[in-house]
């Protein structure tokens, strides 16, 4: 069974486009433009791997972030951010985070850390 | 004409005045001294003539020659006294009372001498002389009644001309003070006027006031008006400054909404090359639509900031106020999106129409919203509530933060020009601006804040009433 990821970014073409790349790479993609969607679909199901945007209107990623590390301490989070702030940085890896890019994001560098955060 | 040039006429007239009168009462007391003089004069004419009588009685009493000698004698010495006296005499009484008077004396006195010389006292010589000596008592009493009359006349005239004079003058000063005051309350009540415009901030109307200045209220009025003139192209300058300080702020925030539709289009071009084998026509076409889409996006925002920062002349003009509030919220909105604050807005459906200057009112609740912000660096409640008035159906936009709040000693300077609690990091002109703006806009901007609780800024804008605006333009025109 192929390794379930979810993805929740403001952008619809990040959601997009990370979608039909990670799709091409084999996996089983969920993209979601609203994040109190997305957070209502993590406490349904478990993901693998949950790729999210940090400044989000209602949820922001810290609180999808949060939330995954409460319900499924397996599941790896990375998280992209047009604001990579320090502060924002610090409390995220606190809060055990897998990986951090800022955007513009390179789809090579995406594709190998979810790679490795999958393990395959 | 100037005020000083009047105040010297008004002055030279009353002094003119005052000379005449001065020159009248001279000579009406000069008069009243030499008829004193005369008076005096005759009465001692009067006295002589006496003793001149009392001999000529004794004569017909006792017949002694040596009484009609004595007549004589002291007749010659009255004679004299007329004589030494003819001057005043002639002066005051004319030459014909001189004459009579001599001619009747030595007449007497000769008639006198005709019988010391003839020792014979010829018939009717006593009625004759008796009466001629009547005649000359009767004279002198009848001069000294009139001297005296005159001098009584020329007195109660000159009392009654004075107390009419001085009446002139107290009139004189009275219409004087009525005019003066009259023409400065009239011309300090423009000032006044204009004054209280500068105060207002309807520096514009000040600065149009131009005509030539005729006297020294005007130099003042015209010296207010140059005043307004200069605060206006500062306040001008001022209210660039201020635009470009927020402008500072907006940007970083603009800065970080540039990132996002720049990641698209780097993502869609970086899929577009991955996928390229695999990609079907359409789907490539829509990649490139996307790409348009999104430079759409960054040229919108930067034309945003590009017309907030361009400075334009006040312009009026009738709005939505929904639109204005829209506009002023897309630009902080990167600003709210990159700090943790949450946006409410309340907006009352079917609001007005104002009639502004949209720039600048953007302006004002940009200020306020960037201010609200960063109140609450920790993050907080902003909240936009834009609604009417009962009473008056004015425009009310209410901006309320959950922040540090003001202190009690600062909030009354808030609005002070150049007042900041930010150290570098702020101008303090944001407030002092925008109370100029909505005074101009003849609104009314008010702040409430509790210490660690919150702020909240309120502002209102009177609505749009065509007829009103027209009756405004007719006043403008009319003062
Ligand atoms: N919402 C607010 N909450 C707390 N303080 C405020 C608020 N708005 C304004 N102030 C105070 O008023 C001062 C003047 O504001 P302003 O004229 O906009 O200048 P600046 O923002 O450049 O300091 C600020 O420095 C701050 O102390
Ligand atoms: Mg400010």
């Amino acid at each position: 069974m192929p390794k379930q990821i979810l993805i929740v970014d403001d952008e619809k073409i990040v959601c997009d486009m990370a979608q039909r790349i990670l799709t091409q790479e084999g996996y089983d993609v969920e993209a979601f433009i609203d994040s109190t969607q997305a957070l209502d679909r993590i406490r349904n199901k478990q993901f693998d791997l949950v790729v999210t945007d940090l400044k989000m209107e209602n949820v922001d990623g810290m609180a999808i972030l949060k939330e995954v590390n409460q319900l499924y301490p397996d599941t790896k989070v990375i998280m992209l951010t047009a604001y990579a702030t320090l502060d924002a940085a610090i409390e995220a890896i606190r809060e055990r985070i897998f990986d951090f890019f800022p955007k513009p994001v390179k789809i090579e560098d995406l594709k190998r850390s979810v790679k490795k955060a999958l393990g395959s | 004409m100037t005020i000083r040039n009047r105040i010297i006429i008004a002055v030279a007239i009353q002094a003119t005045i005052i000379c005449l009168i001065g020159v009248f009462v001279y000579l009406s007391f000069n008069t009243v001294l030499s008829k004193l003089g005369v008076i005096e004069i005759i009465d001692d004419l009067n006295i002589s003539l006496l003793e001149v009588r009392k001999s000529e009685k004794n004569y017909f009493l006792y017949g002694d020659v040596n009484a009609l000698k004595e007549v004589v004698e002291r007749g010659e010495y009255l004679d004299n006294v007329i004589q030494s006296s003819k001057a005043d005499i002639l002066k005051t009484l004319g030459p014909g009372t001189y004459d009579t008077m001599r001619n009747n004396l030595n007449q007497y006195l000769n008639m006198a001498r005709g019988v010391i010389a003839t020792k014979k006292t010829p018939t009717k010589f006593e009625e004759d002389f008796r009466s001629l000596g009547h005649e000359l008592t009767r004279l002198s009493e009848v001069l000294l009644k009139r001297e005296r009359r005159d001098v009584n006349n020329i007195i109660s005239t000159s009392i009654t001309r004075l107390i009419a004079s001085l009446g002139v003058v107290l009139l004189f000063q009275l219409v004087v003070w009525q005019y003066f005051s009259h023409f400065l309350i009239k011309e300090l009540a423009i000032m006044g006027n204009l004054i209280q415009m500068v105060s207002q901030g309807k520096l514009h109307e000040v600065a149009k006031q131009t005509f030539s200045p005729k006297n020294e209220i005007d130099y003042a009025i015209k010296a207010l008006a140059d005043m307004a003139r200069e605060l206006e192209k500062r306040e001008a300058v001022l209210l660039q400054s201020e635009k470009l300080a927020s402008l500072g702020i907006l940007i970083s925030g603009v800065a970080h909404e540039l990132g996002n539709p720049l990641n698209n289009i780097s993502l869609i071009a970086q899929g577009y090359l991955s996928l390229y084998d695999i990609l079907e026509d359409g789907e490539k076409k829509n990649f490139m639509a996307d790409v348009l889409t999104q430079t759409e996006r960054i040229s919108r925002i930067i034309n945003n900031l590009l017309d907030f920062s361009r400075q334009k002349k006040q312009e009026l003009q009738e709005y939505e106020p929904e639109d204005l509030v829209e506009r002023s919220i897309a630009l902080v909105s990167n600003q709210i999106k990159i700090s943790n604050v949450k946006l409410h807005k309340y907006l009352q459906p079917d609001l007005p129409h104002v009639y502004v200057d949209a720039p600048q009112i953007e302006q004002v609740l940009i200020n306020l919203l960037i201010n609200a912000i960063q109140a609450m660096p920790e993050g907080g409640d902003l909240t936009l509530d834009v609604g009417q008035d009962m009473e008056n159906g004015n425009l009310i936009v209410k901006v309320k933060d959950t922040g540090a709040g003001i202190s009690k000693e600062d909030l009354p300077h808030v609005f002070d020009p150049f007042f900041t609690t930010k150290g570098t990091k702020g101008t303090g002109l944001g407030l002092s601006l925008s109370y100029g703006i909505i005074q101009q806009h003849r609104g009314d901007i008010a702040v409430e804040s509790e210490e660690g609780q919150g702020t909240t800024f309120t502002v209102k804008i009177p609505i749009y009433q065509p007829k009103e605006r027209e009756e405004d333009a007719q006043a403008d025109l009319d003062r």
